[in-house]
């Protein structure tokens, strides 16, 4: 589905991503873990296009879309979330994932009732109770729901979430967390998930790599890596275990 | 060859002019972060305060010329950016962009005052019959002053920046104030200090130009903003190349007097300076895609179509009404009203939910009642007044697509100054006019001023229940979402190219309709009618009624078709207009949302008190 293939970011002086390479199958969740500052959100803006590697190339389903604009990458599947929140404030819960799906509309031949699909999406995360809310009005964990649901709204193959746990309570998180197993399950769809919430990445990620300063230092299975001392040392500690 | 050097020397202190001009917007800029619009202003303002004290008080040229440029400039420069400035920083740039174009205005009202343009004033040159010649060529005394100045200030500037401890702790706050702060630099008094150069350098320019030409509030105003395509030539921050850059312009400017084509001179070398500005501009490197660029602001819900429906329907009847009872004096300012109110609704489908700057709606709404006289009239004309303008606007956002903000305020401001110089002055003529006829429909006769003005109402209200379905359908929320979220709006495979086109091809439409009414209402327009400082006035009064809504677009035009009255009640307060809205914009300038935004809020807030009462006395009831 996703290839990255040796991504290097620089600025200024400072590398932030020191030849990234990773794969996301189709039909799965894979984990990105790392501390802050480990280059995951850059990783995401060069997959999406808001950054320009300064070397290596992004893949999507084989085709290299390195030169591509962000909003050409979105039409062939891509979408995302934000570690820090772009909601539509403007807007009313519903009308910003109705603003997303009215888009792939105007872009795709699918001619679903984007209304329609507004509403099914914002019940499938469980804000339907809230749709005609003003967004600016509503806690930071539920923004991150309206995000994940207007990302769905493009109906993306791949859909990158940039921290979708943080704000939630137990609960909640657990919601997500379904929702997210639920997502992949038909295999049209793949998710690569950056979250700091170990327990949820563990619990529903088939695969784990893991970011430090700016490379992967360990890829492999949830419990494999876990066990990596040098995940242990640069990230996970003693007490996720 | 005499004539190249003759003209090499004129232009070499034009462009000597346009570096003082340009270093002073620089040294600001970088320093504060904050584009001064005002910097040509401050310019006239100092012109004019010097031509107070030497020729209307009889003070000594010397001391009058220092006490301008070392006492009362800097002092300006100081408090403006005590009082306008400072609660400022860090805001969105349609902000700050609105307080400097308020304190443009202001300062114009505020000249326009003191010095009534009734007056004929002359500033003699300095040292006025001293000359020296230099291989046949003479150069006047004032000459090179102008080039000393200049050389002076280029000077001192690269020794203060690069040697005193306050210059080098002005370049740390404009690589880093935090750091800068830590570091025990003040970030508010050294900003404060580059205010007071900034105001020094534009006063300096502005009394040294004065002479060159007539002192005239607006020209002189307007010659000072040529500068500020010199500054965008070193991207806002390089000294040594904004100086180039100004050096350029002048060359060329007076190069082109000698040798282009008559043609030539007539339509292209006044509009030099701008065209450059807009070229300038055009190769700023585009803003980059960012997450993290919340704007965080709260815009009135859009009342529904039925809702929108009947509010139209009940204003044409009330205009119907008042238009019966009114004097034809005051049916024409209310007609005016209502025309304007038009363009202001362009601007509300463009700056409000769009959130683009636009310097060039006149400039829109002239093309529409030059398009109306030249397809003489009819509801074609019309169409044609809506086409022409939008074939211009979708020109000028295919070609400023990537910018957003001051760089697109800049475009904007450049394409409507060089339009008056290149076109309107003479497509409708210096001192004449173009006849602009009124649209006709079967059956109804609007060369009747009471039916021409109910008809203008029902325009009004048909654009405004049109701007509002807009902004209810898929293409209003798209406009917003770009607006709150560029990034996200791309990942939701939007192309904001293509938005960005077809909302500024749409509100450039409705701005020509307005202007092609305009002109039907008055029945000519001159080249008067839609200069670049009535654009920004526009502006600014759009935005104190409220970007958000057709009411506070509505309230807005009124206001604006209200000066005249206002004119005559205050004969002394010169040019209304500008005084008004500038104190205004200084006044309620940090509320964005304007009249009709407070007055849409309240509603709210009146409604949600009338549910939860209801509500209680159900509760007690039940």
């Amino acid at each position: 589905m996703l290839q990255v293939d040796r991504v290097e970011v620089r600025f200024g002086g400072v590398q932030a991503l020191k030849g990234v390479t990773l794969d996301v199958p189709e039909g799965a969740v894979v984990g990105l873990i790392g501390p802050n500052g480990a280059g995951k959100t850059t990783l995401f803006n060069v997959i999406t296009g808001l950054e320009r590697p300064s070397a290596g190339r992004v893949l999507l389903s084989g085709e290299d879309v390195t030169g591509l604009a962000p909003h050409l990458r979105a039409r062939k599947g891509l979408g995302r979330t934000f570690q820090r929140i772009e909601v539509f404030s403007s807007l009313t819960v519903h009308e910003n994932v109705l603003a997303a799906a009215e888009a792939r509309r105007s872009w795709s031949r699918d001619d679903a009732d984007p209304g329609r699909t507004a509403s099914d999406l914002l019940e499938r995360v469980g804000l339907l109770e809230i749709e005609h809310e003003r967004v600016d009005r509503l806690p930071t964990g539920l923004l991150r729901l309206v995000e994940v649901a207007r990302a769905l709204a493009s109906q993306p193959r791949l859909l990158l979430l940039d921290e979708p746990g943080s704000g939630l309570d137990t609960t909640e998180s657990e919601a997500l967390g379904d929702l997210l197993v639920e997502l992949v399950a038909d295999g049209s769809r793949s998710i690569l998930l950056v979250e700091h919430d170990v327990e949820l990445v563990m619990r529903v990620s088939s695969h784990l790599h893991v970011l430090d300063f700016g490379a992967i230092i360990a890829s492999g299975a949830p419990e494999q890596v876990q066990q990596d001392p040098a995940v242990q040392a640069a990230y996970l500690g003693t007490s996720a275990a | 060859m005499t004539t190249f050097l003759a003209l090499a020397i004129s232009g070499l202190v034009f462009g000597c002019v346009y570096a003082l001009t340009a270093s002073g917007l620089v040294v600001t800029y970088v320093t504060s972060g904050i584009f001064n619009f005002a910097h040509g202003a401050i310019g006239m303002v100092a012109a004019f305060t010097f031509w107070q004290l030497h020729i209307a008080w009889g003070w000594p040229a010397p001391v009058a010329f220092l006490v301008v440029l070392l006492v009362l400039a800097p002092l300006l420069g100081a408090v403006v950016e005590r009082i306008l400035v400072r609660p400022l920083y860090g805001a969105p740039i349609g902000v700050t962009l609105v307080a400097t174009l308020g304190l443009l205005v202001t300062l114009l009202g505020l000249a326009f005052l003191v010095w009534p343009p009734d007056t004929t004033r002359v500033l003699p040159r300095f040292f006025a019959g001293h000359t020296v010649t230099v291989f046949s060529l003479v150069i006047d005394w004032n000459q090179l002053l102008v080039i000393a100045a200049a050389v002076t200030v280029a000077v001192s500037l690269r020794l203060f920046f690069s040697r005193s401890r306050l210059g080098i702790a002005m370049r740390a706050v404009v690589d880093d104030p935090e750091l800068a702060a830590l570091a025990g630099t003040k970030p508010e008094r050294v900003s404060q200090l580059s205010w007071a150069m900034g105001s020094s350098l534009a006063a300096l320019a502005g009394i040294l130009l004065a002479p060159l030409v007539t002192l005239n509030v607006t020209d002189l105003t307007l010659l000072v903003i040529n500068g500020y395509a010199a500054a965008m030539i070193g991207r806002l921050r390089n000294l040594p190349a904004t100086v180039g850059g100004a050096l350029l312009i002048g060359f060329l400017n007076q190069q082109a007097v000698g040798y282009a084509p008559p043609w030539f001179n007539d339509y292209v070398s006044p509009a030099i300076p701008m065209i450059l500005l807009f070229l300038a501009v055009l190769f700023i490197k585009g803003e980059r895609l960012r997450a993290g660029s919340l704007q965080g602001l709260r815009m009135p819900r859009p009342p529904s179509l039925q809702r929108s429906l009947l509010s139209g329907a009940a204003f044409v009847l009330v205009a119907g009404v008042v238009g019966s009872q009114l004097s034809p004096a005051n049916l024409a300012i209310g007609g005016q009203g209502m025309v304007l109110g038009v363009v202001m609704l362009s601007l509300v489908l463009l700056s409000g939910y769009g959130g683009q700057v636009s310097l060039c709606q006149l400039t829109f709404a002239g093309l529409g009642a030059y398009a109306m006289a030249k397809a003489g009239g009819g509801l074609g004309g019309l169409a044609l007044a809506a086409l022409l303008p939008a074939a211009a606007g979708a020109l000028v956002a295919v070609t400023v697509v990537r910018l957003r903000g001051l760089f697109l305020a800049l475009a904007t401001l450049a394409f409507a100054q060089a339009m008056d110089k290149i076109f309107f002055l003479h497509a409708l003529g210096s001192g004449s006019s173009l006849e602009v006829p009124r649209p006709s429909l079967p059956g109804i006769d609007l060369q009747d001023d009471r039916v021409f003005f109910a008809f203008l109402a029902a325009v009004f209200a048909l654009a405004a229940v049109g701007v509002l379905a807009l902004r209810r359908r898929a293409f209003g929320r798209r406009l917003i979402a770009l607006n709150d979220s560029p990034a996200a709006s791309a990942t939701m495979g939007v192309s904001a190219t293509s938005t960005r086109l077809v909302v500024m091809a749409l509100s450039a439409a409705i701005a020509g309709v307005g202007g092609a009414l305009l002109g039907g209402l008055h029945g000519s327009i001159s080249n008067n009618d839609f200069l670049l400082l009535n654009s920004c006035v526009l502006l600014l009064l759009a935005t104190l009624g409220g970007l958000f809504s057709p009411t506070g677009a509505f309230l807005a035009a009124m206001s604006y078709a209200l000066f005249p009255k206002f004119q005559e009640l205050f004969p002394d307060l010169g040019q209304v207009q500008f005084l008004f809205t500038g104190l205004g914009v200084l006044a309620l300038g940090r509320n964005r949302y304007g009249i009709g935004g407070q007055l849409a809020d309240a509603g709210e807030k009146l409604r949600a008190l009338r549910v939860s009462r209801v509500r209680e006395v159900a509760r007690a009831a039940g």
